[in-house]
C-alpha cells in the first residue's frame, strides 16, 4: 500500500469541556513544530460543557488551509454523535475509537477500526481526571500510527502548559500510554502517515484576535471599552493580558484604561467619549454588538468622531449559530447606521493583517476623523494560523489634524470645526479642557463653524463633504493583493479569511483548465485597483461567505455601468469554515450559467 | 474661539479667577418662556462662576430632550457634548477615561434618566463615575409633545387624556440604593439651595446625583400634577438649608444660618454646611434617607436637600489603576510600546 503522507484530514469528535481542546492544540502544534503545513478549525457549540465539539486537523502538504472536503481519520470520543460520525465517513476511512464507551462500537466492515480503551488507561493514571486524560490518549494513539516526532510532542505539551510542571508530566505520560497500548495490541492497516519538513523561514502559531490585540496596543490604544460576546472575547482580553507587559510604568500604572461596559450600546459611547476626548479608543465585538451601537455609529460619522470598532464576525441574522463563521456584516458596516453614511472598514486576510490593522486603525480614524471598523471572523479570530512575526510599524502614530497648542490655532484666520480648510474634507479639531474654539458637539445638523442648523444649504454642503472626506480615503486604505494570470479570463474576487481557501479553490478550478486570477479586497470603501481588476479580466466572480452577496452589491452598486455586467456573485455560507470544493463548484456552475 | 468679553469700564463683580461672571454664560436659550430647565442653566452659571472653575476645564455633557438641550445655554467657554437620547453616561466615562482632569457636568432629563438610559446611569453610579449629573425632571416628554415620563406620580394629570397610572421611578431612592455617593433633590424655583447643592456637588469626587424637579410650564403645569410650580410650591419638605463654603476664600461671605448645621467636607477641602431644618438627617445614613423620601412620597409631598453622601468609596478613576497625568497627555512614544518590546515578542512566540 502507498503511503499518503502529509496529505489528509482527521476529524475529532468529543464533548465540550473536556479538556479536549488541550489535547487538540498539542496535536496541532507538534505537527507545526515538525514543519508539516497543518490547520486547525474548532467546531465548538455555543455551550460551557456538554455538548458536541469537532476539531478538524488537516495536514497539506501543498499548504491548503481550508477543512479538507472529507475526513480520511476519525477520533471518535463523543458517545453523543456516534452513529452520525461514522455514517458520514467514506470507505477506506480510518476510525479510532474508545472501546470503553458503553454500549458503543464500531461495525462497519469498509473503514480500518482501531479499538483504543482510551478511559481505562486514563483511569491507570489518575481516575479522578480520567475524563481530562482520556483526550491525551487519544493523541499518543495518533502520534504512534502516523510517526509524530516524541519531541516535537514533548515540547508541544511543554508550550501547553507553559510552567506547569505536573501537567506537563502527567500528559507526557499518558502520551506514552496511548503510544504504548498501540504498539502492543494495534496492527497499522492504513495508509497515512507524517513526514517532517524542512521550514524555509521559523514561523510560529497565533489566533487573529491576539494578532489584532497586539496591534491595538502597537497602535497605543488608550481605551478599550468591550461587552463579552464570542468570537471577539478573546481580542479583548488580549489587549487586557498584554497590558501588565506593554502598558504598563514602573510604579504599576497603566497608560490605558479597560472598561468591561454594561452592553455594547454603553460600550460604543465610551468609545465615543474617548475619541471626542481626544484619545484612542476602541471596541472588540460581534455583528449583534455592531447591531446595537447603529446609532452611535452614525453620530460618530456626523459629528466626526474618531472610533474604532472591531467585529469578529460569526453567523447571523439574530443570535444565529453564535460560534460559526460567516462574512454577513460586510453591508452593515459599510453603512451602519439610520441616514447616508459610509464607512471604512479595514478586513484583514491573514494574522499578520489582524495585527497591522490593529494599529494603522486609530492612524486612519484620527486623520479621518471617522469610526474605522476592523472586519475579521471567527475562522480567522480564534484559530490559529502560522505566523513569520510582525513588523513594526513603520511610521510615527498619525493623530490627525488635531490643534493642540495655541499659536497653531491662533494661525487659523477663522476656526471652524467643520470648516474644510484644506478641501480634503478633512477639518481640523480641538480638545474639551483646552479652551480654543469650544464647540458642543451634537448630532443635530451643525454648520461649518459647529452650530446648529437646519439651513438646507448647510445639511447639503456637509453631506457632500463627508461623502468626499470617504472617497477621498480610497486609495489611502490598504491595496488589493492581487495574483493575476496571463490570461485573464476569470477574476475572483474576495476578502477576509476566505484567503485561506483561495489557492485550494484556484487549484480545483486550474485542474479543470480554468486559469483565475484572484483580487483580495482588504479594505473598504474599495480602493481603485478594485476596478482596474474588474476592468482588466473577462468574467469576475465576487466570492464571499454569505448567503446575498454583500460585497458583490457594493460592487454592482459602485462600478461603472460598463462593468457592472462582467460581475457575478458566488455567496454560500452554511456556518463551516469555507470548504474549497464547494465553492468551487459553485464557481464553475455560475461560469456556465456565464457562457450560456 | 470666543473671544472673552471686553472689560466693562464700570466695577464687575469677579471671582476668585479673577472672571466675570459673563464668562460662565451662554448663547440664549430656545425652550418655553418660564421653563424651570432656564433657571436650572443660571444656577449653573452662578455655582461654577462661585466655585472659581476654569470655565474650559468643565466638560458639558448631555443626552436628548429638552434638558439636554440646555448645554448651549451655558458655559459658552466649555466643550460640550450633546449625544444620544439616554447615553450620556457612557460618553462621559469614555471621555473621562482619557482626561480624568476635567469637571463632567451632565445635564439629563427623566425620560433620559429613567427611562430609556436608566440603564447607563445605574452603571455610571456602580462605577462611582466622576461626575455631576443633574436631571431636570419635570415628569413629562416636552421635545414630543407631553407624554408621560417614568418619573410622573400616579395620578399626575396632562393636559389632555387620563391621569397616569404607572409607578413613577424616584430616582433618588434609586440612586441611594446603588450606593451613590451624593444624592440631593431640589427645585428648579429654590435658586439657593440648588446653587448650595450644586457647587458641592462639583467639590464631590465620585457619582454626584441631583433631581431637581423642573415643571414643565407647557405640558405639566396644571395643579393636579405633582410636578408643578403651584403643587411643588405647597408641597416641599426641605430637608435641609444647605450652604457651601469653596476652599478659597469665597466670593462673598457666607451667611452662617442660624440654627443647627453640620459641616460636610468635601474631597477638594471645600466644605457643605447643612442646616437641619425639618429632622436631624444625617447624610451618612441611607436608611434615615430613604425613610424621608419614603414619608414624603406617602405625604405627596417632595423632599429636598441632601439626602445622601458618602465620601468613602473610591471613584472610577482609582479603579481604573491609570497613570498619574491624563492619558491625554501620556506622549504618543509612550503610548506605543517600543520596537525592541515587538522584537522580544516575536522571539518568543518563535522559541
Amino acid at each position: 500500500m502507498d503511503r499518503i503522507i502529509n496529505d489528509f484530514t482527521i476529524n475529532i469528535a468529543t464533548a465540550n469541556g473536556t479538556g479536549s481542546q488541550s489535547a487538540n492544540l498539542i496535536l496541532l502544534q507538534s505537527l507545526f513544530d515538525m514543519g508539516v503545513p497543518v490547520s486547525g478549525k474548532n467546531l465548538f457549540p455555543s455551550n460551557i460543557s456538554g455538548l458536541p465539539t469537532w476539531y478538524i486537523v488537516r495536514l497539506s502538504d501543498m499548504g491548503y488551509q481550508a477543512p479538507g472536503d472529507r475526513t480520511h481519520i476519525q477520533v471518535l470520543v463523543n458517545p453523543a454523535t456516534w452513529e452520525d460520525d461514522i455514517a458520514a465517513l467514506e470507505p477506506g476511512s480510518v476510525v479510532i475509537w474508545n472501546s470503553d464507551t458503553k454500549k458503543k462500537t464500531v461495525e462497519r466492515e469498509d473503514i480500518i477500526s482501531y479499538p483504543v480503551p482510551m478511559s481505562s488507561l486514563a483511569r491507570k493514571i489518575n481516575p479522578k481526571i480520567a475524563k481530562l486524560v482520556t483526550n491525551i490518549i487519544y493523541v499518543g494513539v495518533l502520534a504512534e500510527l502516523l510517526g509524530i516526532d516524541q519531541a516535537c510532542l514533548e515540547s508541544a505539551v511543554a508550550k501547553q502548559f507553559k510552567g506547569k510542571a505536573t501537567a506537563v508530566e502527567l500528559n507526557i505520560t499518558a502520551l506514552g500510554l496511548g503510544r504504548d497500548y498501540c504498539k502492543e495490541h494495534l496492527t497499522k492497516e492504513d495508509a497515512y502517515a507524517v513526514e517532517a519538513r524542512k521550514v524555509e523561514k521559523p514561523q510560529f502559531f497565533i489566533e487573529g484576535n491576539e494578532a489584532a490585540a497586539l496591534g491595538a496596543h502597537y497602535g497605543g490604544v488608550q481605551l478599550l471599552a468591550w461587552y463579552p460576546i464570542t468570537p471577539s472575547s478573546s481580542m479583548a482580553e488580549g489587549i487586557i493580558n498584554y497590558i501588565p507587559r506593554l502598558r504598563t510604568d514602573d510604579d504599576g500604572n497603566a497608560t490605558m484604561a479597560v472598561i468591561q461596559a454594561e452592553d455594547e450600546l454603553a460600550a460604543a459611547g465610551m468609545v465615543l467619549g474617548a475619541g471626542w476626548a481626544g484619545g484612542r479608543g476602541m471596541t472588540a465585538t460581534s455583528g449583534p454588538g455592531i447591531s446595537l451601537m447603529q446609532e452611535f455609529i452614525g453620530l460618530a460619522y456626523f459629528a466626526e468622531i474618531p472610533s474604532v470598532f472591531w467585529d469578529v464576525t460569526r453567523v447571523g441574522p439574530s443570535t444565529g449559530l453564535p460560534t460559526r463563521t460567516q462574512q454577513s456584516d460586510i453591508a452593515m458596516l459599510y453603512e451602519g447606521s439610520h441616514g447616508d453614511t459610509q464607512h471604512i472598514v479595514l478586513i484583514p486576510g491573514t494574522v499578520e493583517e489582524c495585527f497591522e490593522y490593529g494599529w494603522r486603525a486609530f492612524d486612519y480614524s484620527e486623520r479621518f476623523q471617522t469610526p474605522i471598523f476592523g472586519m475579521s471572523d471567527l475562522d480567522l479570530g480564534m484559530n490559529r494560523w502560522a505566523c513569520e512575526g510582525f513588523t513594526y510599524p513603520d511610521q510615527p502614530m498619525d493623530r490627525g489634524k488635531v490643534v493642540r497648542e495655541q499659536d497653531v490655532f491662533e494661525a487659523f484666520e477663522t476656526f471652524g470645526r467643520y470648516l474644510d480648510v484644506d478641501g480634503d474634507g478633512i477639518p481640523y479639531r480641538t480638545l474639551p479642557g483646552s479652551g480654543m474654539d469650544p464647540i458642543l458637539y451634537r448630532g443635530t445638523g451643525h454648520n461649518p463653524m459647529g452650530v446648529y442648523s437646519e439651513k438646507p444649504e448647510d445639511y447639503y454642503n456637509l453631506m457632500q463633504r463627508l461623502r468626499m472626506k470617504i472617497d477621498n480615503a480610497r486609495d489611502e486604505l490598504p491595496a488589493p493583493i492581487l495574483r493575476e494570470e496571463e490570461e485573464c479570463e476569470v477574476g475572483i474576487v474576495f476578502l477576509g479569511s476566505m484567503e485561506n481557501s483561495i489557492q485550494e479553490i484556484d487549484d480545483i478550478l486550474e485542474a479543470t483548465g480554468i486559469k483565475v486570477s484572484q483580487c483580495r479586497v482588504r479594505a473598504l470603501p474599495l480602493h481603485s485597483e478594485v476596478e482596474a481588476f474588474v476592468r482588466r479580466h473577462e468574467t469576475v466572480i465576487v466570492l464571499e461567505i454569505n448567503r446575498d452577496g454583500q460585497l458583490y452589491g457594493i460592487l454592482r452598486r459602485e462600478l461603472p455601468n460598463d462593468l457592472v455586467t462582467k460581475v457575478h456573485s458566488v455567496a454560500y455560507s452554511d456556518g463551516m469554515p469555507p470548504r474549497a470544493r464547494i465553492y468551487a463548484e459553485r464557481i464553475l456552475q455560475t461560469l456556465e450559467e456565464v457562457k450560456q | 474661539m470666543s473671544e472673552k468679553p471686553a472689560r466693562p469700564a464700570r466695577a464687575v463683580k469677579l471671582n476668585v479667577l479673577n472672571e466675570p461672571k459673563d464668562s460662565y454664560t451662554g448663547g440664549p436659550s430656545s425652550l418655553c418662556p418660564g421653563c424651570g430647565h432656564d433657571q436650572i442653566s443660571n444656577v449653573i452659571v452662578t455655582a461654577a462662576w462661585e466655585n472659581g472653575i476654569e470655565p474650559h476645564r468643565i466638560a458639558k455633557m448631555s443626552g436628548i430632550g429638552c434638558s439636554s438641550k440646555t448645554p448651549a445655554y451655558y458655559l459658552g467657554q466649555s466643550h460640550g457634548f450633546n449625544t444620544v437620547h439616554g447615553r450620556m453616561p457612557s460618553v462621559t466615562t469614555g471621555a473621562y477615561a482619557i482626561n480624568k482632569n476635567l469637571l463632567y457636568l451632565g445635564v439629563s432629563g427623566d425620560g433620559d434618566s429613567a427611562s430609556i438610559g436608566i440603564g447607563q446611569l445605574i452603571h455610571a453610579i456602580r462605577r462611582n463615575m466622576d461626575m455631576v449629573y443633574i436631571v431636570e425632571n419635570n415628569g413629562v416628554y416636552g421635545l414630543t409633545k407631553g407624554q408621560y415620563s417614568a418619573t410622573a406620580d400616579v395620578g399626575s394629570k396632562k393636559k389632555k387624556g387620563p391621569a397616569n397610572e404607572t409607578q413613577p421611578i424616584d430616582l433618588c431612592a434609586l440612586a441611594i440604593n446603588l450606593g451613590c455617593t451624593f444624592v440631593a433633590r431640589s427645585f428648579s424655583g429654590s435658586k439657593k439651595q440648588l446653587t448650595s447643592l450644586l457647587k458641592a456637588a462639583m467639590s464631590h469626587k465620585g457619582f454626584a446625583l441631583i433631581d431637581v424637579i423642573s415643571p414643565c410650564v407647557t405640558f405639566n403645569n396644571n395643579d393636579e400634577s405633582m410636578r408643578s410650580y403651584g403643587y411643588v410650591k405647597e408641597n416641599e419638605v426641605t430637608l435641609h438649608m444647605a450652604d457651601y463654603i469653596p476652599h478659597f476664600n469665597p466670593v462673598e461671605e457666607i451667611e452662617v444660618p442660624e440654627g443647627h448645621f453640620r459641616d460636610i467636607t468635601l474631597h477638594d477641602g471645600s466644605t457643605i454646611r447643612l442646616e437641619t431644618i425639618s429632622s436631624e438627617h444625617d447624610p451618612g445614613d441611607a436608611m434615615a434617607a430613604l425613610t424621608a423620601l419614603h414619608e414624603a412620597e406617602n405625604g405627596k409631598k417632595h423632599v429636598t436637600g441632601l439626602l445622601y453622601f458618602d465620601a468613602s468609596k473610591p471613584s472610577l478613576a482609582e479603579d481604573l489603576g491609570l497613570v498619574e497625568e491624563p492619558l491625554l497627555d501620556v506622549p504618543d512614544e509612550v503610548l506605543r510600546p517600543d520596537k525592541a518590546s515587538l522584537d522580544a515578542l516575536n522571539a518568543e512566540f518563535l522559541s
